[in-house]
């Protein structure tokens, strides 16, 4: 029984702990290249918390109280992550950041796309085909992703993805990529890596995608059905329009850039008290 | 006097607080398929969480809760990790129905998962402009999964619950057989018969659903045992009436 009390008393007072520090920003990176020096802003000895096989790192970058999170690459990782890290450190802006496939012909190495829209491009039903009549993946047509609202109980598709945070997309477009251009554009999310550029160009002109990767899309829908604000940034690691294949130290780019724009930010207002 | 403090303080913490364990969580992808079992349902009580719902309840004398995934990945990897953060079941148990890839599978075959197989993932060989889409010259990409440590580990395949597929081996379908498969799962309806029979072949499928393997992906990171069952070409009352007889055989 003793050892009992003690057990709940640490879970009790742990969890205490976790929900009543306030945290601003939830910042994520998929991969620890993505993170590093997001990790290196926080300073020698940010609070490391493991939940499960995710760890979190808290402390304060400018005026922002910031919870780093490694998400782990992809849908179930990422979405995982986002969940957890929405329950347990109630953020009021998440910040999704890492490397991405240049998906217009335009886009170089370094480069930092502002994600105007985040989507999940990966779903799609094909038409039937017979045995021997091969496979047409430029026919497939997109499935979008569907959320349902809590206020009409109602499933509700959204074949345009999630905005971007209106203030946090003028912030980022003032803020400084050291290593390559910024624009804005549509980030599309999915477990690919497409090299055919029939299919590259079949993506841009279908999702309107400046880039491919494979988790702000998804973050982006849970941000929404949690009523979160979101912004996503994307370096451009791999161009296969210009033959550039992945460069994973791309990554300190989008990095820098976060650390840059989380300085930029203005601090958020106190919650309203319900 | 402690247990009132205790108790203010855990209503101040709120959200993250976990409930008691239950027994198990059923996880299917719409109402037609849950409808079957919330008919049963004693004690019946509903809660719901940003996007996604929860039904809470006894059946034959277990605690279970049950969700709805929408019938793609990502509801289904959210709902059911809120389900398991929140009420850390026993076993998850997602059900439903599926299309095969298996030419064997008949249509109300139930397949049991012996394993499942998340097959969204794909690379695709460098081809220049004009060269064309062939989805039968992608590579599989399996996915990753986040283990201690802030190593990912891949994981071509998401493990099964060898005692829950025991129980489930035993139940009589009331139409079609037991086959034990591999239950394949991605956000694709794949009417291509080429591209099924290379999916089979690649991945080892039996049959494709929007969110089993997934659910079990969940599973698998949160530490928690998953067992599936998809009827072929079914009806949801199939799916939801095997369910049903399985909680009744689950110790």
């Amino acid at each position: 029984m003793k050892h009992r009390l003690i057990f709940f008393f640490a879970v009790v007072f742990g969890v205490f702990a976790r929900a009543t520090e306030p945290t601003d920003i939830l910042v994520q990176g998929a991969e620890k290249l993505e993170i590093a020096e997001i990790l290196t802003a926080l300073g020698p000895k940010p609070e490391r918390i493991e939940i499960g096989p995710f760890s979190f790192w808290r402390g304060k970058i400018g005026a922002q109280r910031v919870v780093v999170s490694l998400t782990g690459q992809s849908l179930i990782n990422c979405t995982v992550a986002t969940v957890i890290g929405i329950e347990e450190f109630s953020p009021r802006l998440i910040v999704n950041q890492g490397t991405s496939g240049a998906q217009v012909p335009y886009l170089a190495l370094h480069d930092v796309i502002i994600g105007a829209r985040a989507l999940d491009y990966g779903n799609f039903a094909s038409p039937p085909r017979g045995a021997g009549e091969g496979t047409r993946p430029l026919l497939w047509t997109p499935v979008p992703q569907r959320l349902r609202s809590p206020v009409s109980g109602e499933l509700v598709a959204h074949p345009d993805g999630f905005r971007g945070d209106a203030e946090a997309i003028a912030v980022a477009l003032r803020t400084r990529n050291g290593m390559g251009r910024v624009f804005t554009g549509t980030l599309g999310s999915a477990h690919e890596i497409n090299l055919e550029l029939d299919r590259v160009r079949w993506s841009a002109k279908t999702f309107g995608m400046e880039v491919e990767e494979m988790e702000s899309g998804h973050v982006a829908a849970i941000a929404h059905a949690y009523g979160v604000r979101y912004v996503a940034f994307r370096v451009v690691s791999d161009a296969p329009y210009e033959g550039v294949p992945f460069f994973p130290l791309a990554a300190r780019a989008t990095a820098l850039f976060t650390v840059n724009f989380l300085h930029n930010f203005p601090a958020l207002p106190a919650p309203a008290k319900p | 006097m402690i247990r009132l403090i205790l108790l203010a303080l855990l209503a101040l913490a709120g959200a993250p607080l976990q409930a008691a364990p239950t027994d198990l969580l059923l996880v299917a992808p719409d109402d037609a398929t849950l409808a079957p079992v919330l008919k049963k349902l004693a004690d019946a009580r509903s809660e719901s969480r940003a996007a996604w719902t929860y039904w809470f309840g006894q059946l034959h004398g277990k605690s279970v809760v049950l969700t709805r995934t929408e019938g793609d990945p990502l509801n289904a990897v959210a709902a059911t990790t809120l389900a398991v953060r929140r009420h850390q079941p026993k076993l998850i148990v997602v059900f439903g129905t599926a299309r095969a890839h298996d030419p064997a599978l008949r249509a109300h075959d139930v397949v049991v998962s012996e394993k499942f197989v998340a097959f969204d993932g794909l690379v695709s060989p460098p081809t220049r402009l004009g060269g064309g889409s062939d989805s039968l010259t992608w590579k599989k990409l399996p996915h990753l999964l986040m283990t201690a440590g802030e190593r990912e580990a891949a994981a071509p395949f998401f493990p099964a619950s060898a005692t829950a597929l025991a129980v489930a081996r035993t139940l009589s379908p009331e139409r079609g057989r037991v086959i034990i498969g591999a239950l394949g799962s991605a956000n694709q309806v794949n009417r291509e018969a080429d591209r099924i029979a290379w999916l089979h072949a690649q991945w080892g499928t039996s049959c494709e659903d929007g969110e089993s393997a997934h659910v079990a992906g969940v599973g698998k990171l949160l530490d928690t045992p998953v067992i599936g069952f998809r009827v072929i070409d079914g009806a949801p009352e199939e799916a939801a009436k095997f369910a049903l007889k399985f909680v009744e055989a689950w110790k």
